[in-house]
């Protein structure tokens, strides 16, 4: 592409007049290139319009917009310099709907000039300016216009395709396929209303289908899609396509391409609970889910479940769930972490390895759970705050920290 | 709580492998809203809403001051150069050292070769030494290089051919060493500059004991070496650190870095230095007290302080090893890692972090940050918490700079920063950053603080401030989210104020102070710390903290306005109207802030007379604005004095941020001036300015002016007229003495004698001094001389021969008139050349030689006397301008000329030819006088002429080259005097 291999050369250019005179020793410091660098050879006119740039960034970062804005209408002039149009038009495009943002007077019409001018300016930049567009109209509530946006977009065509090319414009199918959603969500809800109207059910249906199209295209993407799955599992639901709801959600969370969502985790328990799959399953979810994050809110009810299996095996999970819960900070004074524990270490204690399990388990924490749970600040903070607290961490401390002389005790101490 | 994770997080891709080649988007987020969310859906399609990633409103915050306040008061310090050195630079440093440090440089050579050279003339050399080489020519031409001539111009074949035999022994240390290792030094120290590593993480804490209370700590000393713990309190609008001492402590090096941890009111300090770090332990009620030192065998490069356990400390140093440190116990090696994680970036930086796991901690490098389980002994318990690779999007030679565990904000996020971008990280969720904001920063981010919400529910945003080294930036960003709903971005990046703007709204000293004031403002920063004040239910506060690198710290104070207005868009609406109304200030402040500068200064120098004492240096403040006719309409005070001036910030200086910064400039003046001994700088010349302005006897009116003088200095407050009425003259005011006109004798004090005798004798003296009454004169002295002649005549060739012969005081007597004509045509050709010269300095030269004449009336007889003396003089300078003398000035002398003519008959002929030049000067005036030099100005033209006029031709012409002749010199010497 022309205006890219104009980029390469720019950036070639800047970078060799970056430190020309010290070109033995290239800085390997992390230092930030500046918003414009100077260039060894530039106009008068780039000069110019590399000061008015550095202008509006001062102002901007300062937060007077209103200055900011009579320099960016001069700044707009660089977009005639065909050497760095390339550059100064995303600059323009971006700085503009920022000062926007911020300016009280302005309307929806700047936006959508300036949109619309930048987007027909060049093509480089034609699919993220689109998609931002189409962002802008959706958070001012125009679906139908953002959803126009994202059809125009889609069916653009330049060039070869290069990778962020395709990433864009998967996000822009999938974007409008949200929007498809949204006005599916629209129609079930008037049909729930009205309960008659047979021609939406076919609106709906087709609506269905060209979104799944597209969020199954998207899907096989990896990346974080929470809102596109979420969307497209209900959809699924609704044409009770549990099978490949549960696809779709098992893929998202067990493909090792993806990133490790624990989102995608709950989102399978969630379903799973939903459609009363038996504890084992359940189990098998939340199981995967605390090797991802131990402190999830969600293993209170896996070690709730494990406890209810009555097996020896399982209560020692449940314990070492609950221990693992509690070494995070923000379960250590959650008085159900607290109670679980000591109905696990009951039912432990009730086993005739109970003991040793627990001094297993606590011999990795013996040097610092003490200080971790049982000084005197704990006792007394958690008798101000929590005093139910207090009293069953009081009861643990022992069992958990044999021999150790701990000042966490549930009488009142003396002061 | 904590513990929620965001149910549904905002879309990305997840793409792996290494950063972009290209650096994408330097606007940075500018303008984007990378992505939205939908929430709702139960309802119809317009009961959803959506948030976008990066969200347009967030809070908004001014600073209550255009300029930041500094803490305390400036003490001494070493400063640095600002500029970075330049490597190249090192031939340059080579040669200083040669020159200037010979000895160091070339002993052991030289002391062998000594005796062989021999450095004087080469004829005697055979006396002392036979087999001794001749260097008389080489030293001739070291001695040249004082003066840094070309050496391509002036070589040196003798040097040339000893420095190629003996280049390489010469140098005590080789030069080729010396060489490489300069350029490395000055590389490094470059590099240091521009980004001071070793003070990632800052060396500023302050720990907060209640809402507006806590204490701040902070390196000090010459080489920021002490540690001091300092209570300090935020009132009304200000920090107030005079309450109470501070505690400190002296280290043994540098302070790097401070960390602070406080688990349930325990506080628990960890201090960084280059090879040591310490713990303290300190409470409310409890005094800082040391716990532990520990060395380190590699620089250490972090310390931080567990918010778990208290007394457990992570120290990491450039050897890779990260080491557990349990206050009374040791360390304990938790990791060791000798190449960096992710590729090799040629950098022994590394960064440890607690996380929200008490046993697993991040271990940065400048390649990316791991989770590092530390029960595990396995190697394998490492997880990637961050890289740099474009899953976060990073550009290339992106670095991480800097990472920090936010448990304040939110158990399991991590505040990592780079270059371009800070990335909040979640470790339940790895790899992928949560958020990503460009801080637009110019200068990496090396320290950073994070301001929780104080109120989660009420929508309030994180704020995160990022602080550079060099450059002294503060970036404030704010985000929100984090629990219930996905992290997002909320408003734009803002830059807060740095002390080396300061300077811009400050009344504007003389340059030298105002110099070492800049200086001083625009060392690095090396520190920032932050605290929120929460006053009311919609009165928030901030307060930042900067510290620079010669212990000076800076606060800023910003309010938020109220949400109600940050939605109604009022904040741009101010901005413009501010702008339009400070803008026309802005420019009269420019033109007015200048002239009265140099009051302003001698304000601040009468007030340091009288130790500092505050109300009388404000008292004197607006003494400067009497004088600007334009600012009557003002009001006095510290407020008006920098209104116009702070035309970017919201509000003017408070007149206490105006004397704060007043007293601190003042006293820096006087550090630096105790720096500095006198001794060490040139004295400059002093004119005694004491009692210049003061009544003559002052012991009389000393106590019976007072009323007076406190009533003027009211007058001057208060900016009205002292009126008659109101200081009407009670004191007998001293009257000085009467002077004696006689003794001034200079042309402006005739003038001024003149003046005082009446109109018309001034307008006469003008005239005698213009030349306009010429003619009548050239004809009274005309008519004069026809009757001289006629008594000469009749009195014979005798007294001719004796005229001209004798001391110049009698023919001054006699030949009052003469002098006079020839006085006129001098005074105007000199006219143009004496206003350019400075006649003054000429004046006193000529009142010194000047003999006391014994003349009836002084303004007649000094007339002539000033002038003619001092027209030689100005010739020499007349000399290459002679075509721009002003042709009225020629056309005047026509008269005279006429007359002239008449006199000297055929003389106008040699004089002319001898010197074309002055041709157009009137002959006289070149006669140079045959009489003492003492003499010479007085009566070098006037003794002769009226004898040359008298004289015979020959006569006359014989005399006149002869002593022109022997004069040349003479008017040379006074040519030097200009």
């Amino acid at each position: 592409m022309e205006s890219l291999d104009e980029h390469f050369n720019l950036e070639d250019e800047s970078e060799s007049s970056d430190d020309s005179s010290r070109n033995r020793h290239k800085s390997k410091l992390p230092l930030a290139s500046p918003l414009c660098a100077e260039t060894k050879f530039e106009s008068g006119f780039q000069k110019t319009g590399r000061i008015c740039l550095e202008h509006i960034r001062e102002a901007m970062l300062h937060h007077k917009w209103q200055e900011a804005a009579e320099y960016m209408a001069s700044y707009t002039q660089m977009l005639e310099d065909r050497k760095r149009r390339s550059t100064s038009k995303e600059l323009v495009w971006r700085l503009s709907i920022e000062i926007l943002h911020h300016l009280s007077n302005s309307t929806v019409k700047d936006y959508n000039i300036i949109y619309e001018r930048m987007k027909h300016s060049g093509v480089k930049d034609y699919l993220t300016i689109c998609l931002e567009h189409s962002f802008h109209l959706m958070l001012h509530g125009q679906i139908e216009e953002a959803k126009q946006q994202l059809s125009v977009a889609e069916s653009w065509r330049y060039g070869k395709e290069s990778i962020s090319q395709h990433q864009r414009v998967k996000l822009i199918q999938a974007y409008r396929s949200l929007l498809d959603y949204m006005i599916w969500c629209d129609k079930k809800y008037t049909l729930t209303k009205n309960n008659s109207i047979e021609s939406d059910n076919q609106g709906m249906q087709t609506l269905f289908r060209q979104a799944s199209v597209n969020f199954k295209e998207l899907l096989r993407n990896p990346g974080v899609w929470d809102p596109f799955v979420l969307s497209y599992v209900e959809m699924l639901e609704f044409y009770e396509d549990y099978e490949e709801a549960l696809n779709v959600l098992n893929d998202y969370a067990y493909d090792n391409s993806f990133p490790p969502n624990p989102n995608a985790h709950v989102y399978i328990y969630q379903f799973l609970k939903r459609h009363n799959a038996s504890e084992k399953k359940l189990v098998k979810v939340l199981k995967n889910l605390h090797l991802l994050v131990p402190s999830h809110e969600l293993m209170l009810e896996y070690s709730f479940l494990l406890l209810q299996s009555e097996r020896t095996s399982d209560f020692r999970k449940a314990f070492a769930v609950l221990l693992d819960m509690l070494d995070f900070a923000c379960w250590r004074s959650n008085l159900d972490v607290w109670k679980s524990l000591q109905d696990a270490i009951h039912q432990l204690l009730s086993q005739n390895e109970g003991q040793m399990i627990i001094q297993d388990y606590m011999a990795l924490r013996k040097d610092w759970w003490p200080k971790l749970h049982f000084t005197r600040s704990h006792a007394k903070k958690d008798s101000e705050e929590n005093a139910k607290l207090l009293e069953v961490k009081a009861s643990l401390a022992e069992i958990l920290c044999p021999g150790r002389a701990l000042r966490y005790t549930a009488e009142p101490l003396p002061t | 709580m904590d513990h929620q994770f965001p149910p549904r997080l905002f879309p990305s891709f997840y793409n792996r492998g290494p950063p972009e080649q290209l650096p994408r988007g330097r606007s940075g987020g500018w303008g984007a809203y990378g992505g939205v969310s939908a929430q709702g859906g139960s309802g119809p399609l317009s009961s959803w809403t959506f948030t976008s990633r990066r969200r347009v409103d967030g809070e908004v915050w001014r600073q209550t001051e255009p300029l930041p306040v500094p803490l305390l008061s400036p003490r001494k310090a070493f400063q640095e150069y600002l500029t970075p050195p330049d490597p190249m630079d090192f031939l340059s440093h080579l040669q200083n050292f040669f020159i200037d440090d010979g000895l160091d440089a070339f002993r052991c050579t030289s002391e062998v070769l000594g005796e062989n050279f021999y450095f004087k003339k080469a004829k005697k050399k055979e006396k002392y030494r036979q087999g001794s080489v001749n260097m008389w020519r080489t030293k001739s031409y070291i001695d040249l290089l004082k003066y840094k001539p070309c050496p391509v111009s002036n070589p040196s074949r003798s040097l040339e051919r000893f420095s190629s035999h003996m280049s390489d022994v010469v140098h005590d240390v080789p030069l080729e060493l010396l060489g490489s290792l300069l350029y490395e030094e000055l590389t490094e120290q470059r590099e240091r500059m521009q980004f001071s590593e070793r003070s990632t993480g800052g060396a500023l804490a302050y720990v907060p004991f209640s809402q507006s209370e806590g204490c701040l700590l902070y390196p000090g000393g010459l080489g920021m070496d002490r540690l001091h713990f300092h209570k300090v309190a935020l009132q009304n609008s200000c920090m107030d650190a005079s309450s109470s001492e501070p505690v400190s402590f002296q280290l043994k090096a540098p302070i790097r870095q401070i960390s602070c941890g406080s688990v349930l009111g325990d506080c628990c300090v960890a201090v960084r230095s280059d090879y040591h770090c310490g713990v303290w332990r300190f409470g409310e009620r409890k005094q800082p007290c040391l716990l532990q030192v520990v060395d380190a065998e590699a620089a250490a490069t972090c310390v931080s302080v567990s918010p778990h356990v208290l007394g457990e400390v992570l120290v990491v140093s450039e050897s890779g090893a990260a080491n557990l440190w349990t206050v009374g116990r040791g360390l304990q090696k938790v990791r060791t890692e000798e190449s960096n994680l992710y590729f090799n970036a040629k950098s022994p930086w590394r960064w440890c972090e607690f996380s929200a796991h008490p046993r697993v901690m991040v271990y940065a490098d400048r390649t990316g940050a791991e989770l590092t389980d530390f029960r595990a002994k396995a190697s394998g318990a490492h997880h990637t918490l961050f890289r740099i690779s474009s899953t976060s999007d990073c550009r290339s030679g992106e670095r991480l700079l800097l990472c920090r565990y936010l448990g304040d904000v939110n158990a399991f996020h991590h505040l990592v920063a780079t270059q371009h971008s800070a990335y909040v990280m979640d470790e339940r969720f790895p790899c992928v950053p949560m958020l990503k904001c460009d801080h637009m920063m110019q200068a990496p981010p090396l320290f950073c603080h994070v301001a929780s919400a104080s109120d989660r529910g009420m929508g309030e945003t994180t704020k995160v401030l990022l602080g550079s080294h060099s450059s002294q930036e503060i970036t404030l960003l704010q985000y929100s989210g984090g629990r219930l709903e996905a992290c997002s971005s909320r408003g734009a990046p803002q830059a807060l104020l740095r002390p080396s703007d300061s300077l811009t709204h400050l009344p504007v000293q003389i340059p030298h102070r105002q110099q070492a004031a800049a200086q001083r403002l625009a060392s690095p920063a090396a520190g920032l710390t932050c605290f929120q004040k929460k006053g009311g239910a919609e009165d928030f506060s901030l307060c930042v903290l900067q510290l620079t690198e010669v212990g000076d710290i800076f606060y800023q104070i910003l309010e938020r306005r109220p949400p109600a207005e940050d939605k109604s868009g009022a904040p741009e609406a101010q901005t413009s109207e501010q702008l339009q109304v400070s803008n026309p200030a802005r420019h009269g402040d420019i033109i007015t802030a200048a002239p009265e500068t140099p009051d302003r200064i001698v304000c601040l120098d009468s007030s340091t007379e009288g130790a500092e004492d505050e109300r009388g240096t404000r008292k004197q403040l607006p003494v400067a604005f009497n004088d600007e006719p334009g600012l009557d309409a003002e009001v006095c005070g510290g407020e008006e004095v920098d209104r116009s001036s702070c035309w970017e910030a919201p509000l003017t200086i408070s007149s206490s941020t105006a004397e704060t910064w007043k007293l601190w400039l003042q006293k820096l003046r006087l550090t630096g001036q105790n720096q500095n001994p006198e001794a060490v700088r040139p004295q400059n010349f002093v004119v005694q300015t004491a009692g210049l302005l003061q009544a003559a006897d002052r012991d009389a009116g000393g106590e019976l002016d007072e009323p007076l003088r406190r009533e003027m200095k009211g007058c001057m407050r208060r900016r009205s007229l002292l009126l008659n009425d109101s200081a009407s003259i009670k004191v007998p005011l001293t009257v000085p003495a009467l002077v004696n006109a006689e003794a001034w004798t200079d042309a402006l004090s005739d003038r001024l004698t003149a003046a005082w005798r009446g109109e018309e004798e001034w307008q006469a003296w003008w005239r005698d001094q213009l030349g306009t009454n010429r003619k009548m004169k050239a004809d009274a002295l005309r008519r004069k001389r026809r009757m001289q002649k006629e008594a000469r005549r009749a009195e014979g060739r005798r007294f001719q021969l004796s005229g001209s012969f004798t001391s110049s005081v009698s023919y001054q007597t006699d030949l009052d008139d003469p002098f006079e004509s020839t006085g006129w045509s001098s005074a105007v050709s000199q006219g143009t050349l004496s206003d350019e010269e400075g006649g003054a300095v000429l004046e006193s030269e000529e009142d010194r030689t000047l003999p006391v004449t014994a003349t009836p009336d002084p303004i007649r007889t000094t007339t002539p006397q000033k002038y003619t003396p001092s027209r030689p003089r100005p010739l020499p300078p007349t000399q290459p301008n002679t075509p721009q003398t002003p042709r009225a000035n020629q056309r005047s002398w026509r008269p005279q000329d006429d007359f002239l003519s008449s006199v000297w008959g055929t003389q106008d002929a040699p004089p002319q030819s001898e010197e074309p030049p002055q041709s157009e000067e009137p002959p006289q005036s070149e006669e140079p006088p045959p009489l003492p030099s003492s003499w010479f100005p007085s009566s070098q033209s006037g003794s002769l002429r009226p004898s040359l006029g008298s004289l015979p031709s020959s006569q006359a012409s014989q005399s006149q080259r002869g002593p022109s002749q022997a004069s040349q010199p003479k008017r040379k010497k006074s040519r030097m005097g200009f």
